[in-house]
């Protein structure tokens, strides 16, 4: 059954149309991955998921709920989650502090400062942030914003998670690391929908491919499947001519 | 029990919990009853200090969400001027009539805060002063209102300057109160979310809209408390004096003198600055004010934590150029 609905999702800036008539689910329980050149309309995607942007036309339904128009602490609340591609700390808190917003503010019962100082700890164990809680997070590395980035995103309690590239930038050893971890996620029970360049990791890790170019899908599948579409060899080969 | 920065901040603050905050609650009791026979000028100036004190520590409570406001001075003049037409016009009971005057600034800060929640920053400043402005025209204009010669007001303990005093100490303990109660809250988290990252926080889940206009609801409440407070003991406002720039400037310069987003920097920096302010004029007749500015000047570019991070040591722990805008003592230990 679909967690996740897009039905004919348009988005334009000025002329710009960015993301065109786009319908893909996301299965309860899968982990889906989109991809698609640069500047084919990914981020933008995930925006119009977690409700930072609003699409001119379609429809994103949530667990059955239509979601499109409600603003992004709500859906927050219903269980999406996301990180962002670059990273974006909160400067003025410790690591730790800055999961706890999430523990805080997320989706779930309302809980106490203790508990959620509790809980954001536990999370901050599980991404291998325990030694730098009590850091700010102006002197980490990419690999450790990335953490954090996903570290807070966990910390919400989010049922679908958007991920997106929380992979670029690392070495491959903490690529490793990074698919092991979202590996654990989805048998704790999280659908997760990432946007990744790395290849292997999608690979690895992905029940199903959506590829978009130009705003709009062009494949749908397995990866196998995807690999071996037309249309996608030439989005990506007409991207390494240019 | 961690060591992050927000408890470090709050262990020499839990020491002076211990010892200093009942020192300086007796003293600031016993302060008028000491002062009022042999020295009436000095008790007067302590209620403009206080007054001073409840805008700075007020303003700061709305900056925490980052919004840098200058509307201040509206708040404080709607208090002055409801509380004092309710008085004089309806007869309505002073201390009622105070209370109507924050009343009135709260429910003009909702709207004001629905109307500019997307803006910030300059944009931000430059709306409320705006409507400060417009505030200040239509006082003036007015005949209702007094017009540009402005209202006599009825007095508030005409008879007490003590009493006038404990008023005012009254107001500013609440204020301080609930400055101190936010900042250990998970509103604090939600603040300063809010304050570096709106798009991230909103994300997270943080009701963005709600603590924005939460925060300028808050923060207008005690300038209107205040502004009517001013009105009953001064016994006479003007359009120019009480929805003045000076006034928002003020509220704003003391907090970053003292130290932002925090409780005893606004209410540090506004005795400090006001009381300064007084002993510089009474030495140097002339040109007072341009070592007064000098002061605030090298505060500002060289202590960018105020005196209240000087205070506690903590410049040294981050360097200068990411401290621009003060670090909050966010949370503290759960309950």
């Amino acid at each position: 059954m679909s967690l996740l609905a897009l039905d004919e999702v348009t988005k334009a800036f000025g002329g710009l149309v960015a993301v065109s008539d786009l319908s893909f689910e996301v299965r309860d329980g899968e982990v889906l991955a989109l991809i698609g050149p640069n500047g084919a309309g990914k981020s933008t995607t995930f925006n119009l998921i977690s409700g930072l942007l609003a699409p001119d036309r379609g429809r994103i339904t949530f667990d059955g709920r239509d979601v499109t128009r409600l603003p992004p602490p709500v859906r927050a609340h219903l269980g999406i989650g996301r990180t962002f591609q670059v990273m974006q700390p909160f400067h003025d808190m410790t690591v730790l502090e800055n999961v706890m917003v999430g523990e805080l503010f997320g989706h779930g019962t309302p809980k106490s400062l203790a508990a959620a100082r509790r809980d954001a700890e536990g999370i901050c164990r599980l991404v291998g942030l325990d030694h730098l809680m009590d850091r700010e997070p102006a002197g980490l590395g990419v690999a450790d914003l990335k953490r954090l980035e996903v570290a807070r995103a966990l910390a919400t309690h989010p049922r679908l998670l958007l991920l997106d590239e929380v992979m670029a930038g690392l070495r491959p050893p903490e690529v490793d690391q990074a698919v092991q971890m979202l590996r654990g996620l989805r048998r704790a029970g999280i659908t997760l929908l990432l946007i990744d360049h790395v290849i292997r990791s999608v690979r690895d890790l992905a029940d199903r491919v959506v590829v978009l170019n130009f705003g709009r899908k062009i494949a749908e599948g397995t990866f196998a499947e995807v690999a071996r579409d037309p249309a996608v060899v030439q989005a990506y080969l007409g991207e390494a001519d240019a | 029990m961690t060591a992050s920065r927000a408890l470090s901040l709050s262990r020499p603050g839990r020491l002076a919990g211990r010892l200093g905050v009942p020192l300086l609650l007796a003293a600031a009791l016993a302060w008028p009853f000491l002062t009022v026979r042999t020295q009436p000028y000095l008790l007067q100036l302590s209620l403009n200090i206080l007054i001073f004190a409840v805008l700075a520590v007020s303003w700061d409570l709305l900056a925490r969400t980052g919004q840098l406001s200058l509307a201040h001075a509206a708040f404080y003049g709607l208090g002055a001027y409801t509380s004092a037409l309710l008085a004089t016009r309806l007869h309505v009971p002073i201390p009622l009539a105070m209370l109507a005057g924050g009343g009135l600034a709260v429910v003009c800060a909702v709207g004001l805060g629905v109307l500019t929640l997307r803006l910030r920053g300059i944009y931000f400043a430059i709306a409320t002063l705006a409507f400060t402005e417009t505030l200040r025209v239509v006082a003036k204009q007015v005949r209702f209102f007094g017009a540009a010669t402005g209202l006599v007001v009825p007095p508030l303990f005409p008879a007490s300057l003590v009493a006038q005093y404990l008023v005012i100490l009254a107001v500013l303990l609440a204020t301080l109160l609930v400055s101190w109660s936010v900042n250990r809250s998970r509103w604090s988290f939600a603040f300063t979310a809010i304050r570096t990252n709106e798009a991230v926080a909103a994300v997270m889940g943080v009701d963005v809209v709600r603590f924005k206009v939460a925060a300028f609801a808050l923060s207008a409440f005690f300038a209107g408390l205040t502004g009517a407070y001013y009105a009953h003991v001064f016994l006479f406002i003007n359009p120019f004096e009480v929805f003045s720039l000076a006034v928002s400037v003020g509220a704003l310069v003391a907090p970053i003198f003292g130290g932002l987003y925090t409780t005893a920097g606004p209410l540090l920096g506004a005795v400090v600055l006001r009381a300064g302010e007084e002993a510089l004029r009474a030495t140097i007749r002339s040109g007072y004010l341009i070592i007064y500015g000098g002061i605030l000047a090298v505060v500002v570019l060289y202590m960018p934590r105020g005196l209240l991070g000087v205070l506690t040591g903590l410049r040294l722990r981050r360097p200068p150029a990411v401290a621009v805008t003060a670090a909050p003592p966010v949370g503290g230990e759960g309950p």
